[in-house]
């Protein structure tokens, strides 16, 4: 069945080519990795698919309906985290199930039993139910990036977005970052998209991985198809050595999440 | 250093003697040309400033003064009154000025204060004190009377200023809208607290209430241009978060948005608390009451050591409420982990003592 159809998307910025002609189709409960250099248009094409950004030409359905406008069920993850430092993570947490809300109740935190549970059930999803009562702002890069999918999960979304959730992050809180991030998404049977630009990891944590290259979609496949000549084709000149780690992963990013999870 | 370069200069100048290429004299004399301009420009510019000073000067009548060197030093004299001590060494009698200062209650109101400070402390006294007289402020006389006008401005001005501000952001109302609230901001800013008590003494009388009311209508005008200053500052981020979360306009507004510039809003808050109480003595000149009519009443029956101890009591007060108010915006605005009040005031003599050493 599928989940997540994208038919020739386009999306201009002035006389800038963002994404060119874009079209794929994803079924539901895929983790999909998009992989490109910086300025590929992976951004773009995520920002597109949140509905933060409305495509020049082409169409974007999600779940049968079109996608127009930001809406509860497709979460999005960002690069900077963009949480509410002066708020604890608890809150940060609770704020993702706004909608489901009136004004005056999520402003003076009165929703209800079930709500604030789903709030302290996704911190512990990610790991930072001890860490429940800190402020956001004091807390490490992975940490708050944590918060951020805690946020998100709090949203009950279908499906998932994650815009570079790693880039800012140093190796190990990326790994274990990209650990809570998969397990979130099976555990709760969510179709994920992640873009990111480190290609070790993302051979570690991908089912599926779709490649841009200028605003092109230049690559769509699956583990084993994602080859060396690929990788080269993505990022073209640079020099790509010792970016692609051999395969052994699967069962050391469990580990990594464990052992960050005690630290 | 010096040295180096002249001797670089030196041979340079020897080098270039015999054969100075066109390409540098040309670049030399234009830059001798821009400097003439531009010295030209500035004596122009200064002989203007001048010749508009000058007719300043006229405007204002201070072309020809009608100076009374005698009465302002006789007037000096009893701002700063002389006494002898030990009955051989003239210097300024702070006695008068206390004397001043308790007989018209303007730091201290024995009668109120009376109730709370006794011993044994009477516990239906102490009740009355809080719950019958209202004491707080009242307990620190003519200064709690003003600094309770800025008080009640602030408080009563800053829901409003809350809301006008953030209409008046251009992220939140779309762009020719925001203006209604940014231009009755400025037309409250117009026109300055003393004028705007004159506006409210018919309906609330001369006196501390009007003043009150008028203070928390500039502290609208003024309090809502900085938050709607702060808001611009604000980042894209967390409210493009707030948006795919599928909140609704008001959600994203007061997470996305006010909960990015909370810690700053107090801070300005407080900032404008400090400028209230300031105002607070300046409608109080007009006859709204507190130390401002204090100073004015004694003006006008020339008692200038009466003056000078009203002046002594608005100092206090005014510095009193800055330090409060700088310590603790401080304090917002560090990462530091909050001390709880309770260490705020426990903690106080230590740290004095700390920063007195340094």
């Amino acid at each position: 069945m599928t989940y997540i159809d994208v038919d020739g998307l386009t999306k201009r910025f002035g006389d800038t080519v963002a994404l060119d002609d874009v079209s794929f189709e994803v079924p539901e409960g895929e983790f999909v990795i998009v992989l490109g250099v910086s300025g590929s248009g992976k951004s773009t094409l995520l920002r597109t698919l949140s509905g933060l950004l409305s495509p020049t030409e082409g169409s974007i359905t999600i779940a049968g309906e079109p996608m127009v406008d930001p809406r509860p069920g497709v979460a999005m993850i960002f690069q900077q985290h963009n949480i509410i430092g002066d708020m604890t993570a608890y809150s940060n947490s609770l704020s993702g199930g706004v909608h489901r809300s009136g004004f005056l109740s999520s402003v003076l935190q009165l929703q209800d039993d079930d709500e604030k549970h789903r709030a302290l059930d996704a911190l512990d999803t990610v790991g930072l139910l001890d860490e429940a009562e800190q402020k956001a702002r004091s807390m490490s890069g992975g940490q708050q990036q944590r918060v951020g999918i805690a946020r998100a999960l709090v949203q009950q979304p279908e499906v998932l977005l994650a815009d570079e959730p790693v880039a800012s992050l140093d190796p190990g809180s990326a790994q274990s970052v990209m650990g809570y991030l998969r397990s979130a998404s099976e555990d709760r049977g969510l179709t994920t998209f992640c873009s990111l630009h480190q290609v070790n990891i993302a051979r570690k944590f991908g089912h599926r991985f779709i490649g841009l290259r200028d605003g092109k979609k230049v690559f769509d496949g699956y583990r084993d198809e994602l080859t060396i000549d690929v990788i080269d084709d993505l990022y073209g000149d640079i020099d790509t050595e010792g970016m692609f780690v051999s395969d052994d992963g699967d069962v050391d990013a469990d580990a990594a999440v464990d052992g960050v999870a005690q630290s | 250093m010096n040295t180096d370069t002249t001797e670089q200069d030196g041979t340079i100048e020897s080098d270039g003697a015999d054969d100075v290429p066109s390409r540098i004299t040309e670049q030399f004399e234009n830059i001798k040309r821009t400097r003439r301009r531009r010295a030209i420009g500035w004596t122009g510019l200064f002989a203007f400033l001048a010749f508009a000073t000058l007719q300043a000067f006229a405007a204002t009548e201070l072309l020809d003064p009608d100076a009374r060197l005698g009465t302002f030093r006789d007037s000096l004299t009893g701002f700063f009154p002389l006494t002898d001590y030990f009955g051989v060494l003239p210097f300024l009698d702070v006695g008068r000025y206390l004397e001043f200062i308790i007989q018209e209650n303007l730091l201290y109101d024995p009668e109120i204060g009376g109730l709370l400070f006794q011993i044994p402390p009477n516990p239906v006294d102490v009740y009355v004190f809080f719950f019958q007289e209202l004491g707080i402020f009242q307990i620190f006389g003519e200064a709690g009377i003003t600094l309770a006008m800025g008080f009640v401005g602030t408080v009563i001005g800053f829901p409003f200023a809350l809301v006008f501000g953030t209409l008046g952001s251009e992220r939140v109302t779309p762009f020719p809208f925001n203006f209604i609230f940014r231009g009755t901001m400025s037309f409250i800013r117009a026109i300055p607290a003393i004028i705007w008590t004159l506006i409210f003494i018919p309906f609330l009388g001369l006196g501390p209430s009007s003043a009150a009311i008028a203070i928390a209508f500039d502290t609208i005008g003024n309090l809502g241009r900085l938050f709607v200053d702060e808001l611009e500052e604000i980042e894209d981020g967390p409210i493009e978060a707030m948006r795919t979360t599928g909140a609704s306009k008001p959600q994203i507004v007061f997470f996305g948005m006010l909960s990015q510039v909370r810690t700053a809003f107090i801070a300005w808050t407080l900032y404008i608390f400090e400028i209230n109480v300031r105002i607070g003595v300046t409608v109080g000149v007009i006859g709204a009451g507190g130390l401002g009519y204090v100073l004015t009443s004694q003006q006008n029956l020339l008692r200038f050591t009466n003056m000078m101890a009203t002046l002594l009591a608005i100092f206090l007060l005014i510095i009193s409420v800055e330090l409060f108010s700088q310590r603790l915006r401080s304090r917002l605005r560090s990462d530091d982990v909050e001390m709880s009040i309770w260490e705020l005031i426990t903690g106080f003599p230590n740290r004095m003592a700390e920063s007195m050493l340094k």
